[in-house]
């Protein structure tokens, strides 16, 4: 199925479907943020401030 | 989204709201393919606040939280979706909320903007993800080229219109 068909047949879903979906998508960008919070948090822990300058 | 749509109809019910539509990128799914947002516009009649001219939210976010929804910023958290609530600005979106089209959610009653007003709006608006919003209506064929027309020249927006013509859809 080519991008123009999906786009299409997603289109045309009814709306609580499609709703369902955002809800999914909504979700998703939540854990990807989420985690990108985590992985910066344990780096940061990983390198405190005295090790950082300690390398310099 | 039924059950933030059902505690926003209770709020019309209860008189806190009048008049209630979704828009934004929600209200795009109901014409579109669904693409990813973050929380749901809500467009909304403000009933006068007794003794004042003014309008004021307030008592749609007293209302809410004390049924146990959270404030988030500029948003107010309601069955998991953060929800904005906006009073309509404006000629345009006025009329947006007056035309908006009645439909169900799971057998729960609600509003959606017309796709004619979403992109007149989303004109007016004038951010590039507006503009990327406007190229998908037309794309997928959802508006009505006629009363688009109508309402882009009942609201001023012709001009602005062909500037955007002029540089997103001419090749």
């Amino acid at each position: 199925m080519d991008e123009k068909e999906r786009r299409k047949r997603l289109a045309s879903l009814p709306f609580a479907e499609k709703l369902k979906i955002l809800e999914k998508l909504r979700d998703r960008s939540r854990v990807i943020a989420t985690a990108g919070l985590r992985k910066a948090r344990v780096r940061h822990e990983r390198e405190p401030l005295d090790d950082v300058t300690s390398k310099s | 989204m039924k059950a933030t749509l059902e505690m926003i109809n209770r709020m019309q019910a209860d008189g806190v709201i009048g008049k209630y539509a979704i828009g934004g990128a929600v209200a795009a799914t109901f014409y579109l393919e669904p693409s990813a947002t973050e929380d749901v516009d809500i467009f909304v009649m403000l009933p006068p606040t007794p003794g004042s001219s003014l309008l004021s939210l307030s008592p749609i976010y007293e209302y809410l939280t004390a049924r146990g929804c959270r404030v988030a910023g500029e948003r107010i958290v309601v069955a998991d979706w953060p929800m904005q609530l906006l009073a309509p600005h404006g000629a345009l979106e006025q009329e947006a909320l007056d035309d908006a089209v009645e439909t169900e959610v799971e057998g729960v009653r609600t509003w959606v903007l017309r796709a004619e007003h979403l992109v007149a709006i989303a004109l007016q608006t004038g951010r590039a993800k507006d503009y990327a919003r406007i190229v998908q209506f037309l794309e997928q064929d959802a508006v009505d080229a006629d009363k688009l027309k109508r309402v882009l020249m009942r609201h001023g927006l012709v001009p602005k219109w062909e500037r955007f013509e002029h540089k997103y859809l001419e090749e």
